[in-house]
């Protein structure tokens, strides 16, 4: 019953037709480069390509294009905008490069495209050419300028660090303050010091500071370490905020041999941050023996200010003195010749020679002719040793 | 005043000392304040301890420093 039926219950297979096998089922273009993308990016992870870069042109997006070829071949190459943060600056032509990216399939065109997202230039190219751009501008702004460079206090009491909280340059820095001065208080304004937030951290940091007004001078700095991680401290803001800072900044990044664009604006450049902060303190013996000449100098010139007070008070005595001497010289001339002028018209003199005067005896005026007598009144005759009373006697 | 603006204002006060044709009593009241200046000068240099602080902005312009262990 059955067996007649298993042909009939088969389902009906309909006629295999293979995509592009045949002009009637050609595929389109976008399902080619469509699978043709899917099967580069399959096959390849991101890699680095090597190859030297021609044809560079940023655009006006900000995407950058280029080729990267060598003696027999080519591929095009583009950064996106948002992909060129970790890339320090562009490729110039002719540049040797390895640009690290993913291999894919543009459909716009049906070429082949690494979409790059990093890219180190042979002989550090790449880092050099930033470095020299950002150093180039900060130039023409006269951030760079040695006569912008401020002096460091002489005695700070508030050292402000900008760096990591748990970072070995803090460490250090505590160490090194520690021992030099223990009075002087370190005030840390915490940041990243690497990372892709890093530069705009560190200008918070230092802005902070510099708001809070209270510190004397300030060390930005973090270890050493590769120059990626440094990278922070070459950022054009970091600089910026650097040469704007209200008080002495002094740079300690690094090791001995990393440079950095900080380094370049701060006021002072110091090797690491220990050295940073020994720039930063002087040793509290020496600010109190520069204490003692100050107070030292402050006696020696009051003294010679009361010194000279001295003597003008004795010459102000002495002239005193003088001019009082000669007064009364003066005066003991005047006196003697005013006596004896006053000695020659003195009728004591008359009455010493013998004649006497006749006065009134109560009055004393003399009684100079024979009208101012009385005949009956006492009146007084003076000699050259004394007064005797007399009495004038009528004659007629 | 800071540290190290006493030690201006004390340099500026050695000079005028220095200088000639200053009233005695203005020299006297610029030695007082001078000796005034070490003294105070002096007391921060001995202060005891200075301490190790962390700077925080609890809100814009409103500072805090905490203590760090240091």
């Amino acid at each position: 019953m059955f067996g007649n039926s298993v042909e009939a219950a088969m389902p009906v297979v309909a006629p295999i037709v293979i995509p592009g096998a045949s002009p009637e089922s050609a595929v389109p273009v976008a399902s080619l480069t469509e699978t043709a993308r899917a099967v580069v990016e399959g096959a390849l992870s991101p890699l680095w390509v090597r190859g030297e870069v021609s044809d560079f042109k940023r655009h006006r997006n900000g995407h950058w294009y280029f080729c990267l070829r060598d003696a027999t071949a080519q591929v095009r190459c583009v950064v996106w905008s948002r992909g060129q943060r970790l890339i320090p600056t562009s490729p110039d032509d002719g540049m040797e490069v390895a640009a690290y990216g993913q291999l894919t399939v543009y459909p716009a065109r049906g070429d082949l495209h690494l979409n790059v997202t990093a890219m180190e230039a042979r002989g550090d190219g790449l880092w050099r050419k930033a470095l020299e751009e950002t150093r180039l501008r900060l130039d023409r702004d006269g951030l760079l300028a040695p006569e912008r460079k401020r002096a460091l206090p002489t005695a700070p009491l508030r050292v402000g660090v900008v760096t990591s909280p748990d970072g070995a340059a803090l460490r250090d820095v505590i160490a090194v303050i520690r021992r030099r001065a223990p009075h002087i208080t370190i005030v840390v304004s915490a940041t990243a010091v690497q990372g892709v937030g890093a530069p705009a951290q560190i200008c918070d940091a230092i802005e902070r500071v510099c708001r809070w007004g209270r510190a004397d001078v300030l060390i930005i700095g973090r270890g050493g370490g590769a120059r990626e991680d440094l990278w922070a401290f070459n950022d054009e803001l970091v600089a910026r905020a650097i040469a704007a800072a209200s008080i002495p900044v002094i740079s300690g990044v690094g090791h001995e041999i990393d440079i950095t664009i900080a380094d370049l604006v701060a006021d002072h450049r110091a090797a690491t941050p220990s050295a940073a902060a020994e720039a930063a303190v002087p040793v509290r013996a020496d600010m109190f023996a520069a204490l003692q000449s100050k107070a030292d100098e402050l006696r020696e010139a009051m003294l010679r200010r009361t010194s000279i007070a001295r003597g003008d008070l004795e010459n102000a005595a002495d002239m005193l003195r003088r001019t009082a001497e000669l007064d009364a010289e003066r005066r003991r001339a005047r006196m003697s010749n005013v006596a004896g002028r006053l000695n020659a018209l003195s009728p004591l003199a008359t009455l010493a020679r013998g004649y006497a005067v006749a006065r009134d005896i109560s009055d004393r005026r003399t009684l100079a002719q024979v009208a101012d007598f009385d005949p009956d009144r006492l009146f007084t005759l003076t000699l050259r040793d004394g007064d005797i009373v007399a009495r004038p006697v009528k004659q007629s | 005043m800071s540290y190290e603006a006493q030690l201006q204002r004390l340099e500026e006060i050695v000079i005028e000392l220095e200088g000639d044709g200053l009233p005695l009593d203005d020299a006297l009241r610029l030695f007082e304040e001078g000796i005034d200046l070490l003294r105070g000068a002096s007391d921060e240099l001995t202060r005891a301890e200075g301490r190790v602080q962390l700077l925080v902005e609890r809100a814009e312009g409103v500072f805090e420093t905490r203590d760090m262990d240091g």
